[in-house]
């Protein structure tokens, strides 16, 4: 592992906490292993913010968490004593019991820590460029994901406009997909209505996705046929270096030439910024 | 075939490292060597070509042009009461900022990867 100036014997003076509800292949790697309960992730976290703040907690409430009292001192003893401290999330966190609330209390515990000293919590990415797709939805409306623009200005609110709740609850009725194939990954109900509406995807390849959407266009895969931009995990933004000629054109162009389709059509809502322009003044 | 060429610092969007360090060799139409990558990266790089193997667009089952495809995209969109814009993961910033745009201009929901 890396050595740096203020960690010089590398993965030595790093110390890693593993939370899982089983034994992975990762323990064997980590430090601490902290084996949580199923669906007591919230639990867990409200009491170590209680515990960092000094107030009461009894051992029932820890051993209901799958924890101990020392696993759980041990635990914050080592984050304030770090120089720099990072929790690493994932889908376990925000797909469970709890959803957005887990993410939301071990956000807040990570700036609770800061109270001592350096601490964040960073998500774990699947996919190429979603922390891209973060940060432009951040720059451009304000809000990182699970938006709405159907008043006109950006609206956030994740289980409301968040697509699997959207799709599951069969509010949408036309689907537009890039980058992604929710056919492979997403439950079984929202499949179902994304089947019912009219999709339309932009990939690479024929995917699941694809085989139940009304049309498909063949995209350049990013990266390799296509230049651009993505982000690294932690922010970072790199270049791409197309390294083979595709016959298919980029996703990019593909979806300007849609908003210029678009654009020609009658503006019913009159948001955009020429109709406003055009708006008297008295 | 056109000549190899060898691109240094090459970019891996597989996963979320996103490591800017690989060493490609390509002749225009493969990539036949992916130094530096990880399995996964390897599969990636070496998994694509310059083919034509799909058609470029496909509208109710039947093949048909790009031009065509985005027309009938563009009416689905801008008659949906609701329209959705997802995914953006696998796609590279600058379309990415085009989907806001679409979404902005639709009234829709935009949503990514991360609200799963």
């Amino acid at each position: 592992m890396q050595k740096s100036k203020h960690l010089p014997a590398g993965r030595k003076d790093r110390t890693m906490v593993l939370v899982d509800i089983r034994e992975t292949k990762s323990v064997k790697a980590s430090d601490v292993f902290l084996q949580v309960r199923p669906g007591k992730d919230f639990e867990l976290i409200t009491l170590l913010r209680a515990m960092l703040r000094e107030q009461k907690v009894t051992d029932d409430q820890i051993a209901e968490t799958g924890l101990t009292r020392e696993q759980c001192v041990d635990f914050l003893d080592r984050a304030k004593a770090a120089k720099f401290g990072v929790f690493f999330f994932g889908m376990g966190l925000s797909m469970t019991r709890g959803k957005h609330m887990n993410s939301a209390a071990l956000l807040t515990l990570a700036a609770e820590l800061n109270a001592f000293t350096k601490f964040v919590a960073m998500p774990m990415r699947g996919h190429g460029n979603v922390t891209g797709a973060d940060v432009i939805m951040r720059w451009q409306t304000g809000y990182p994901f699970g938006i709405t623009f159907n008043r006109g200005y950006p609206r956030y609110n994740p289980g409301e406009f968040s697509t699997v709740d959207v799709l599951v609850r069969g509010d949408t009725d036309c689907a537009f997909i890039i980058g992604a194939d929710p056919g492979a990954t997403m439950p079984q109900p929202a499949i179902d209505h994304m089947a019912k509406v009219p999709t339309i995807v932009l990939d690479p390849h024929v995917t699941h996705t694809s085989k139940l959407a009304k049309v498909h266009i063949t995209t350049a895969p990013a990266g390799i046929a296509a230049p651009g931009t993505a982000y690294r995990m932690d922010e970072i933004p790199l270049p791409l270096k197309p390294a083979i000629d595709s016959p298919y054109p980029s996703d990019e162009e593909v979806v300007r030439r849609i908003n210029e389709a678009v654009a020609q059509k009658a503006d019913w809502l009159g948001t955009r910024p020429q109709s406003i322009q055009h708006q008297p003044i008295s | 075939m056109s000549e190899l060429k060898i691109i240094n610092n090459a970019t891996c969007t597989f996963c979320g490292c996103v490591c800017d360090d690989i060493q490609l060799h390509s002749d225009g139409n493969r990539i036949h060597k992916a130094v530096k990558a990880c399995v996964l990266g390897k599969a990636w790089f070496l998994n694509h070509t310059g083919d034509k193997k799909y058609p470029d667009a496909i509208v109710d089952g039947k093949e048909t042009s790009v031009e065509e495809a985005i027309q009938v995209s563009a009416d689905l969109l801008y008659d949906a009461d609701m329209p959705l814009v997802y995914g953006m993961s696998n796609t590279t910033c600058e379309a990415q900022k085009e989907c806001v745009a679409l979404a902005d201009q639709l009234c829709g929901l935009l949503d990514s990867h991360t609200s799963l």
